[in-house]
């Protein structure tokens, strides 16, 4: 019971807390709204102040309970004073009874499934994984700690950062109710947008075709943070529609933060700030009237919600959009080669061809992690909205902030646009009332869960069923999360691994359970040099099997750089080793000796550290140009080098350039000799060696992990023992 | 306001550093020698707790110092290194078997290459040690080894085959 109260607290006191924010903020500045108009955009409005706030203390390490609560009870205290929580707005003509009963009996429906699903401990994959992942971190750490092993840590955090309000006082499901709320409030804007343009059955239909949608029911009841980055993008929408009536520049106020905090929720919320200023202009600029200083308005507090993010990741990981335009700001935190792996993967699903999305995305669910539900097929009848012009504003929204959809194809990655598709689709058959019922019981029919298990992919990510006793607590958390594997796996780490200690993973999951430094192959450079280690011992085509020999006259050499002549669009080059000689002997590496490489200058040392399992690579496809360069500091007597590498054809492409005595560049030999090189010694035991090194004392191997079955069969031979075990997933402690 | 901009957007400036671009030698690794496992770590004894799993086939269960094969028993060690390895491999042809199978003739195979084949005419305890080619290693992380058996005993009530009772198996430096 003191964990179901504790939970709702924690959720309640956030939602309060930002709510009361938003009012104050509202007092001034939003004269021309409806009574539940003003609470709801309070709500998002208070929450983007909040979050803005929490990054203030999470930057100057202030993050602890007492101050939250607190600012919370002050925040809620001032608003009592002012009386703003009290709206003396004007109220909307009452529903009809045939829609608001409508409403009732599918909201109330549906709420029966979303809200228990909130309230239970939360299980999402990437909700425990990497959104509370951090919260877990910063909660520990009483703000950002600097974190360069984790791209997700990069991303731009607004929401989490009410997460983490919430997390001090009802830990996980108090954050997942916190997303909740925004979903509720979404819901209740899209019911009010009709009302506002005088068509309430729309906003009824509207409100009943987002809320059904599974891909956000599912979302908006985890610690996702899609149906939020939707709140805040229609009612960034709707405020517009609100100065469009009135040109109250007070609206500027909350457009700007709010346009600004779309950023902050994620990154493709970006679009929000060209859409305010774009829309504000034009308008301004079609009456003739100056447009300079309301779109400055919206830019400089957009800014100042955008900023702080960007300053964080320029001075944690040298990238102000990290972990995006590496290329454009390059860095030692995160290769090349990952993101555009990444934005491949996304951009595809490995999906044959996109042909396939509008199924995929509507009625299957399996392979885009979700859907939206089968009304959406008539997603085409909603242009007969353009005839109207509230039906062009909603079009032209929903358009706008589907068009960084194709970066990723993800079911969830629609969610912003459901809300303007919602509402243009009903606008488009509203003339039609019996249509339009026709259309919200389908919705409701073909997107209760029960249903669509009959038609969806089995495993599509929807909910399973309304888990009422893990929700009230009846059922013991760690009884109800134990369906997850991920969840035992990491209470089996909890147990096994002394506090202090770093673990790495190839994968991730359940990350937000363990008060552990868990470190993920995929997730920066550093990892995915560690998982290049690991994996060199069992796949043949990473060990330095190449030797490449440039011999040459004996020659004074100031400057030496191996050089790559070839292009390979799908191929890294990689150099194991690099050595230098003179005579018959290898010259022993000076301290005085400078090392640079170019791309990838920050991990040239793997090729001078004498490890057969440790590689320096470019980590973007090999083209001309690229070069690993020893500066000995003054003239050294050199007659040949040998390059070590793997046996891809293009480590094989490579000339040897020096600098001598007179200080030009030449080419000092275009044709090393090849032989091959064998393997000597253990390389698991030499890998592992080198994890030991980098402070990794435990690795976590899964079912499907390169070199599973080796480590199973011959933990000994890496030095090894297994520590623990769940299912398949081994935890092995290095000696 | 202008001003404070200003001194703000210096101090800014002032706390960013350009990331080294270049570095010197690291610290040098131990030769991968060192880390050479003990001579044994490449043999499989038949009584050890790791040996079910490193059973590819016809090696029957047993909770003895030695199991009996069936034709092609095959196991899988990891290569701690790929130079100056011999295959070794420790069995005994039983007495009552032989009486029945006579002289058999035994291939030892590494990864599936014929590394040798030898024909024994008496039963008793038996030692085969042989260096294998290098490149027969290269490039892999572990090697299969197996005895190919061209006689064996079939039982006669269910019609399973005996080949050798092995004791050990396994790559020797």
């Amino acid at each position: 019971m003191t964990r179901l109260l504790s939970v709702l607290f924690g959720a309640l006191f956030t939602v309060a807390t930002a709510w009361s924010l938003g009012t104050l903020l509202f007092r001034k500045v939003a004269p021309a709204l409806y009574t539940w108009e003003e609470r709801l955009l309070a709500f998002v409005a208070g929450s983007a102040c909040l979050s803005e706030i929490m990054f203030a203390l999470s930057a100057a390490r202030q993050i602890h309970r007492g101050l939250l609560l607190a600012l919370g009870l002050a925040t809620i205290a001032c608003a009592l004073f002012f009386g703003t929580l009290r709206s003396s707005r004007k109220a909307f003509e009452p529903l009809t009874s045939l829609w608001r009963w409508v409403f009732l009996v599918a909201f109330g429906a549906f709420t029966w499934y979303a809200f228990f699903n909130a309230l239970a401990p939360e299980h999402s994959s990437d909700g425990m994984a990497y959104h509370l992942g951090n919260v877990l971190i910063y909660e520990q750490a009483h703000g950002f700690p600097l974190i360069t092993t984790n791209l997700y840590a990069s991303l731009s955090q607004g929401i989490e950062l009410l997460y983490l309000f919430a997390f001090e006082f009802g830990r996980h499901s108090a954050a997942a109710l916190v997303h909740y709320s925004f979903l509720i409030a979404l819901v209740f804007l899209v019911l009010s947008y009709g009302r506002r343009i005088g068509r309430p059955a729309v906003g009824v239909a509207g409100a009943i075709f987002t809320y059904t949608c599974p891909v956000v029911l599912r979302d908006g009841t985890t610690a996702y943070v899609d149906v939020a980055l939707a709140a805040v993008l229609f009612a960034v929408f709707y405020l517009l529609q609100v100065w469009d009536e009135s040109r109250d520049p007070r609206l500027l106020v909350p457009i700007g933060i709010l346009a600004g905090f779309g950023y902050a929720a994620k990154y493709t919320g970006f679009l929000a700030v060209p859409y305010a200023a774009g829309f504000v202009a034009w308008k301004l600029w079609r009456a003739r009237k100056p447009a300079i200083r309301p779109v400055l308005v919206i830019a400089l507090l957009a800014t100042a919600m955008i900023v702080p993010w960007m300053v964080k990741n320029w001075i944690e990981v040298a990238n102000p959009v990290s972990p995006l335009a590496n290329r454009i700001f390059p860095n030692p935190y995160v290769h090349i080669s990952f993101e555009e792996d990444w934005r491949h993967f996304f951009s595809t699903y490995d999906l044959a061809s996109r042909w396939k999305i509008p199924l995929e995305v509507t009625i299957r669910g399996g392979r885009l992690n979700g859907f939206l539900g089968p009304l959406f097929l008539l997603a085409p009848v909603a242009l007969l909205a353009l005839r109207l012009r509230e039906g062009r504003q909603l079009l032209f929204a929903g358009l706008l902030f589907a068009c960084t959809y194709f970066a990723n194809i993800g079911a969830r990655f629609l969610i912003p646009t459901v809300p303007f598709v919602s509402l243009a689709l009903a606008l488009a058959v509203a003339d039609l009332p019996w249509l339009l019922l026709v259309l919200v019981a389908a919705s409701a029919i073909s997107c209760w869960p029960d249903i669509y298990h009959r038609y969806a992919t089995y495993g599509a990510w929807g909910l399973d069923g309304v888990p009422v006793k893990a929700a009230l607590r009846l059922q013991s958390e760690g009884e109800y999360l134990s369906q997850d594997v991920d969840y035992k796996i990491v209470r089996m780490m909890d147990r096994v691994v002394p506090p202090g200690q770093r673990i790495f993973s190839s994968s991730q999951g359940g990350q937000s359970y363990l008060p552990r430094e868990l470190l993920i192959g995929y997730q920066s450079a550093a990892t995915e040099v560690t998982e290049d280690i690991l994996w060199t011992p069992v796949v043949g085509s990473y060990q330095p099997t190449r030797s490449l020999k440039f011999d040459f006259s004996p020659r004074e050499i100031r400057k030496l750089r191996v050089v790559q002549q070839g292009r390979e669009p799908w191929v890294q080059w990689s150099i194991a080793e690099l050595r230098v000689i003179d005579g018959a002997s290898e010259l022993p590496r000076d301290r005085a000796w400078r090392l640079t490489a170019h791309p990838n200058p920050w991990e040239v040392q793997l090729a001078f550290d004498n490890s057969p399992v440790t590689r320096w690579r470019s980590w973007q496809p090999a083209s001309p140009g690229m070069y690993v360069e020893v500066d000995f500091g003054g003239l050294q007597r050199v007659s040949s080098v040998v390059v070590e590498s793997s046996s891809e054809d293009v480590n094989g492409k490579i000339a040897l350039r020096g600098i001598g005595t007179d200080g030009q560049w030449i080419t000092v030999s275009e044709h090393p000799v090849q032989s091959a090189l064998p393997v000597p010694g253990n390389l698991r035991m030499a890998a592992s060696a080198v994890l030991k090194t980098r402070g990794i004392r435990y690795v976590l191997i899964k079912p499907g992990n390169p070199g599973a079955d080796d480590f199973f069969r011959y933990p000994a031979a890496w030095g090894m023992t297994l520590a623990g075990q769940v299912g398949e997933a081994r935890l092995y402690q290095i000696r | 306001m202008i001003r404070l901009v200003c001194v703000f957007s210096l101090l800014y400036l002032a706390a960013c550093d350009r990331l080294p671009e270049s570095y010197p030698p690291p610290e040098q690794q131990p030769a991968v020698g060192d880390f050479d496992a003990p001579s044994e770590a490449m043999m499989v004894s038949m009584d050890s707790a790791d040996s079910d799993q490193l059973i590819i086939k016809d090696i029957y269960p047993g909770g003895m110092p030695w199991r009996w094969t069936s034709q092609e028993p095959t196991i899988r060690v990891p290569l701690l290194s790929t130079e100056n390895l011999k295959f070794s491999v420790d069995f005994t042809l039983w007495d009552e078997t032989f009486k029945v199978t006579g002289p058999v003739e035994i291939s030892f195979l590494v990864n599936n290459k014929l590394l040798d084949k030898v024909r024994y005419d008496t039963s008793g305890s038996k030692h085969f040690e042989k260096p294998i080619p290098p490149d027969w290693l290269t490039g892999n992380s572990e090697a299969a080894l197996a005895l190919s058996i061209d006689r064996v005993f079939v039982a006669y009530r269910d019609g399973s085959k005996f080949g050798v009772v092995l004791t050990r198996l396994g790559l020797k430096p």
